[in-house]
């Protein structure tokens, strides 16, 4: 069809644009090391705190330790996707968690009255304080033969980030449909599961898949942060906290484990992406994300 | 005041006897929406409620089909209830806006009464592809509602009040938003429609011909406080082209046009301005 290569091209377009300016950030950084050279610049423009461009691309094929067979790349790749991993099940267990609270809101005002101040104070906890103190109580937590793991704290806050935007984006949501809809429902003798899963969750997509954004880009977040603050091995966040220690001797090293963030947080809009089409293929073009 | 031909009932479809609705009660701003209301319709009559923003003719509409409560006074749809026919989905209801869900397409959206009655796949299919027939849009069941033009959307909106089968049409000013030539178009639609399926239809307007051309009784409403004042019945026999410019017509017209003058205070303080002038 005509209209999936109208949009393929411009696709391809928004592309060809974005490369252009991680092309315009290289120059850039590489303009501003010349600068820094010339005259007085107030931060530092050495190779140890500004690695040229070409250090950084080499760095990737670096053996990761001395003498080891993996390179930088292949340890970056292995710990982006562990992180990937766990920020997907934190985001997954944030949505489930999310969508249910803002049900559960929609249906009962009393909920929502005493449920959502709840819900806003928890984002004012900081993640930092939050940490250890998950860590801590999660050590303590054994179903069985099953051991609480500090991965799992990772998840959990990466969750406890994810649920917010959902909630609050899925409560609006499930509120939107205007009262013409709500009483032709009411008219057919709806329940109010009916009017749940026929209207109002309908009706909630344009407002959960901009939520879907922003919960996807916490988990990440959380993800990483945690990552950092717990010790976890594997992931992203800490490579990048061992990469950091080194680089007085690879100052160039640190920066793969940047792009592997980075390319962590391209995948995981990409999913989104992928999401938002498949929600979004039977509405309007034009909303509000 | 009375309608006077009592004559060749084939039953009553709504009988409504004393009905009263206070909006607000108690408050500073206390609005009488309706204030003994009494009306009988007929199986298979075309009633037109028409008034002045504000004379509780939508209030009453609702409260026919349950989406509001009645504070006094006793409501027979088909005898029972205004509930319990809203239970029993023996009323259809279309709005001003057609109010079709975007997520689905023209067909499902007829369906999506039958499948909250809890028909079957097959039989959905069947009677939404009837009524697509009925309301001249066979080629556009697939389309989304959003392709449609306001009329059309409006005609999906008419299909889908009529899914069930109800013995009855409630309609609050349904073509209220579309222009002059659709609209009129949509009336003689209307009149088809309810001639091949004799339902009983309560029909709210403030278009003065509209209310004429469509009906077989027009109930003059009044605000402050929202009552009937008048009932019109309506001896144009079978409309056909010509009906819209002949005399009796506008006789018609001009029947309803002063009964709704008669009540309307600010229309008479204008007039005797007029006067001293």
């Amino acid at each position: 069809m005509s209209n999936t290569r109208e949009r393929i091209s411009r696709g391809g377009i928004s592309l060809l644009w974005a490369l252009a300016g991680i092309v315009l950030i290289a120059i850039m950084w590489e303009l501003t090391k010349i600068l820094g050279t010339l005259i007085e610049l107030p931060f530092n423009t050495s190779d140890q705190a500004m690695p040229n461009i070409w250090s950084m691309f080499s760095a990737f094929t670096l053996p990761e330790v001395r003498g080891s067979d993996t390179s930088v790349f292949q340890a970056v790749l292995a710990a982006a996707s562990y992180s990937l991993l766990l920020a997907m099940g934190g985001f997954f267990i944030g949505v489930v968690v999310g969508l249910i609270l803002a049900i559960v809101m929609q249906r009962f005002l009393f909920f929502e009255r005493g449920l959502l101040p709840f819900v806003i104070a928890s984002q004012t906890v900081p993640l930092i304080a939050l940490a250890p103190l998950i860590v801590g109580i999660g050590n303590q937590i054994s179903f069985g033969p099953i051991q609480w793991s500090t991965t799992y704290s990772v998840m959990f806050i990466a969750a406890y980030l994810a649920f917010f935007p959902l909630s609050i984006g899925a409560l609006r949501g499930l509120q939107a449909p205007d009262p013409t809809s709500l009483e032709l429902m009411r008219s057919y003798a709806a329940t109010n599961n009916s009017i749940l899963w026929k209207l109002r969750f309908p009706a909630s997509i344009p407002y959960l898949v901009p939520a879907l954004k922003v919960s996807a880009a916490a988990a990440v977040v959380g993800t990483v942060v945690a990552e950092i603050s717990t010790g976890v091995r594997g992931g992203i966040g800490r490579l990048m906290i061992e990469y950091a220690r080194e680089t007085t001797s690879q100052p160039a090293k640190v920066y793969v484990a940047v792009f592997g963030a980075i390319a962590l947080g391209l995948v995981v809009a990409a999913i989104i992406a992928a999401i938002d089409v498949l929600l979004t293929k039977n509405l309007p073009k034009k909303g509000l994300a | 005041m009375t309608s006077p031909n009592i004559v060749e009932t084939a039953g009553t479809a709504l009988a409504i006897s004393g009905v009263s609705k206070v909006f607000n009660k108690g408050n500073t701003n206390e609005v009488t929406a309706l204030s003994d209301v009494n009306l009988d319709v007929d199986t298979g009559e075309f009633i037109s409620l028409i008034g002045p923003s504000g004379c509780g003719k939508s209030t009453l509409l609702r409260v026919l089909g349950d989406l509001t409560e009645f504070d006094s006074g006793g409501i027979q749809v088909s005898g029972r209830s205004p509930a319990q026919a809203r239970k029993e989905r023996l009323y259809g209801i279309a709005f001003q806006q057609a109010a079709l869900f975007d997520w689905r397409s023209v067909s499902k959206n007829i369906e999506l009464p039958l499948e909250l009655a809890g028909w079957d796949k097959s039989r959905r299919e069947a009677r939404s592809a009837e009524l697509l027939d009925m309301v001249q849009l066979s080629e556009f069941g697939n389309h989304r509602p959003w392709e449609l033009s306001g009329g059309m959307q409006q005609r999906v909106a008419i299909a889908r009040s009529l899914a069930v089968d109800p013995p009855l049409l409630l309609m609050d000013e349904p073509f209220g938003a579309l222009d002059e030539m659709t609209r009129e178009r949509m009336q003689n639609e209307l009149l088809r429609i309810r001639l091949d399926t004799g339902k009983t239809i309560i029909f709210v307007t403030h278009s003065i011909p509209e209310a004429v051309y469509l009906s077989d009784r027009v109930v003059v409403m009044s605000p402050r406080p929202g009552r009937i004042t008048a009932e019109i019945n309506v001896d144009l026999g079978e409309r056909t082209e010509l009906t819209r410019e002949s005399d009796h017509f506008f006789h018609n017209v001009t029947a309803v046009r002063e009964a709704l003058r008669l009540h309307d205070s600010s229309a008479v303080s204008s007039t005797s301005h007029r006067g001293e002038i």
